[in-house]
């Protein structure tokens, strides 16, 4: 029986090392490996007893080249009276996934692994507070609900509707509002500056003088139910949702959705749609890579260059809008195509405007870069080691900048990124300035690979299929390098529209690393270190600073933090 | 759509009002929006559309401002922050509900963990007793900047609404 399931994992293996690595999860499991699938070219399933999770952890985090990509609970009671938690792990030098499937009753605890992989801790969380999935051996805590949600209800679940959440949970926020009256509320003390958020993600800051000791992230404020909302959707309803996950990168989210469900129901997509995919997608982030440093170089007080950077940018958001008809939140994606073709003379206007916005980029980078006090106060900062980096799983340009080539446009390759060639920049100095050259080299990389496509796109005019049948309860994967780093979407089918829809962004990956960074920086270099990963921030996001001598507690908007002026 | 409220009949507070004309400072207040409007707000502020020009200015506390600029569908976990920052407005409080989601929650009007937008904020603050003496709404994913710029002009009453907001209740028979 034994003998016969390692044969089945070296036939199905891609490669050598996805077979060595099988073959080693094999050997610690024994009868506790289930079954091993081939689900899609690039994935394999793999499903194991709960009990022998944590060595099958322990075996794949020991390799190098394999990252923790992300985790998916979903509740599969009505089919098979289980729920079952979907382990992503992604072999970087292959391009191969292997999804460790758990089934778990919702009873019985499973192990966390969040010793051992790092990058989890979150995700088990998560699955605790939205699917109710008990871990042993660690502690749990609320993570992305609000604090005065009832212990019992679980919102992921399939057997409580939205309608039924509302019904049992009213928000005591506004119980208590009621009862005290607004002349009340006017007497809680709120401190100097009003705490309310810009950015609804702060961090609280321990420090000791100018030092920062630790650091603490408390977040989930814009928690807004997108996956339940998703579970009532048509399939081709959701790429406009997952859109609006950030308005930032949005595009990304809906590009990692429909690859998804094309992976899981084997749709082939037609080569003209992956060409403008990727159009666009270099084209998001050019614009966000801009926004980015503008955003930096404000927090550190150069607000001229934050004002350059948005002038240059704005042609990048009119050329948006040329392109998809919308300047952000484009929506021409569907599953198996998209909207929008891309015709002679829209490739003509797009390669002009590239090349005044390469001018003017170039010059300004130039100026922005060699500005001493620019350059004084991002080396050096922030500091995240390469070996860190990699026991977070960390992604995109944060991993970039300490030393680890991680894209997955090279390493788990999508859309039309094969047709072009480019480099990955990378600095291994794991400071704030790596992290900023690493982006500011991406946007000419983007330029050159978007001139690239523009030069091959094929003239057919077709650019969506006409048909395709969904198919229940299939898996399906879908990653995009968003600007931010790697995007990975879990989706498992339903009749109508996806039966569970799991989003993974890179911030989530990337702000656990943060406290690392931000320990032993001084005080005014804390906002930008926060802003070194770009979580999707605003200028006028807020910390809270906390002086371990006196205990007292302030509520400091950022932007002050920064320029050192509190005292 | 302009919806005008009630000014309680205090002299002082027209009087206020009349005189805000220009040189306005907002404050961003973000609910749990997606940040597509949030830096549509920022890209006004910058050199295309520099609305600085007017006067225009971002502040950091809702204690400074004359307008909240409100964008996102407010999620639960922002609500009770929301109602402070808007409570701790001098008056004449003006609010800019920008984008869908600050309009009537957009695409999450329905989600368990969202209020679903700013006329049900409204009813909140309303029974709370905290009066917002003006709405605009400017609809959009995302807003566009020029519809934000235009949003503040009907505020003060620099461009005449175009449309009109007006509940009208379903006749039977």
């Amino acid at each position: 029986m034994v003998s016969d399931i390692i044969e089945t994992l070296a036939s199905v293996a891609r490669g050598s090392r996805s077979k060595s690595i099988l073959t080693k999860v094999g050997e610690v499991c024994g009868d506790k490996l289930l079954k091993v699938e081939r689900v899609s070219p690039s994935t394999i399933k793999v499903l194991i007893k709960a009990d022998c999770l944590h060595e099958v952890a322990e075996v794949l985090s020991a390799e190098r080249d394999v990252y923790f990509r992300t985790m998916a609970a979903s509740d599969e009671r009505p089919a098979e009276n289980l729920f079952k938690l979907y382990y992503v792990f992604g072999i970087d030098s292959e391009g191969t996934n292997i999804v460790v499937e758990v089934p778990t009753d919702g009873e019985r605890e499973v192990p966390s692994i969040s010793d051992v992989v790092k990058a989890c801790d979150w995700y088990e969380l998560e699955a605790h507070d939205l699917m109710g999935v008990k871990f042993s051996g660690r502690f749990l805590k609320r993570l992305v609900l609000p604090d005065d949600w009832p212990e019992e209800i679980h919102p992921l679940r399939k057997d409580i509707t939205t309608e039924e959440i509302k019904k049992l949970y009213q928000p005591q926020v506004v119980k208590r509002a009621v009862e005290l009256g607004v002349e009340e509320i006017v007497k809680i003390p709120i401190g100097p500056y009003h705490p309310a958020l810009h950015e609804p993600e702060y961090f609280e800051l321990y420090v000791r003088g100018e030092k920062v000791v630790d650091a603490r992230y408390v977040g989930f404020m814009v928690h807004r139910g997108i996956e339940k909302l998703a579970e009532s959707m048509k399939y081709d309803q959701v790429p406009f949702l997952a859109e609006r996950i950030c308005g930032i990168c949005g595009f990304v989210h809906s590009v990692s959705y429909t690859q998804a469900v094309e992976e899981a129901l084997n749709i082939e997509v037609p080569e003209k749609t992956q060409y403008i995919r990727t159009i666009i997608l270099e084209l998001e982030r050019i614009h966000s890579h801009l926004l980015w440093i503008g955003v930096a170089l404000h927090l550190l007080g150069y607000d001229t260059g934050f004002m350059h950077a948005w002038r240059i940018r704005e042609k990048v958001m009119v050329l948006s809008e040329l392109l998809t008809g919308s300047r952000k939140t484009y929506g021409i994606n569907l599953v198996g195509g998209v909207r929008k073709d891309i015709n002679k003379e829209k490739i003509e206007k797009t390669k002009q405007t590239l090349k005044q916005v390469l001018n003017e980029y170039k010059e300004f980078v130039d100026v922005a870069t060699s500005v001493p006090q620019v350059r004084r106060r991002l080396s050096g900062t922030g500091v995240l080691p390469g070996g860190e980096a990699r026991a977070y799983s960390l992604v995109g340009p944060t991993a970039r900048g300490s030393g680890l080539s991680r894209d997955v446009r090279k390493d788990y390759t999508y859309g039309a990124y094969h047709f072009v060639s480019f480099s990955i920049p990378t600095y291994s100095e794991g400071d704030n300035l790596a992290r900023t050259l690493v982006r500011i080299d991406e946007v000419y990389e983007s330029i050159n690979i978007i001139e690239q496509l523009l030069d091959t796109i094929p003239s057919s005019s077709e650019i969506k299929v006409d048909s395709w049948e969904p198919q229940p309860m299939k898996l399906g994967l879908g990653n995009v390098e968003a600007p931010r780093g790697e995007v990975i979407h879990v989706v498992i089918t339903g009749k109508y529209g996806p039966y569970r829809w799991r989003v993974r962004a890179p911030t989530y990956q990337n702000l656990q690393a943060v406290p690392t960074m931000l320990r032993g920086v001084d005080l005014a270099d804390a906002p930008i270190t926060i802003a070194s990963i770009d979580p999707c921030f605003s200028c006028t996001d807020r910390a809270i600073k906390i002086n371990i001598k006196t205990g007292k507690v302030e509520f400091i908007p950022l932007e002050v933090l920064s320029r050192g002026g509190v005292r | 759509m302009v919806e005008a409220l009630p000014r309680n009949g205090s002299v002082d507070l027209a009087k206020a009002f009349d005189k805000l004309k220009r040189s306005i400072w907002v404050f961003h207040l973000n609910t749990g929006s997606c940040n597509g409007c949030d830096i549509e707000v920022l890209d006004v502020l910058t050199p295309y559309f520099d609305v600085e020009r007017f006067g225009i200015k971002l502040v950091g506390s809702p204690r400074h401002a004359d307008l909240i600029l409100l964008t996102g569908p407010i999620t639960i976990k922002t609500l009770d922050k929301v109602v402070r920052a808007i409570d701790a407005m001098p008056r004449p409080r003006l609010v800019l509900a920008l984008g869908s989601c600050g309009v009537g929650g957009g695409i999450w009007f329905n989600t368990y963990s969202t209020l679903g937008g700013y006329p049900k904020l409204q009813e909140l603050l309303k029974s709370l007793g905290v009066e917002v003496d003006k709405v605009v709404y400017v609809p959009g994913c995302p807003v566009r900047p020029e519809a934000i710029i235009y949003g503040v002009a009907l505020l003060l009453g620099l461009a005449e609404p175009k449309v009109r907001y007006e509940r009208v209740e379903a006749v039977e028979g």
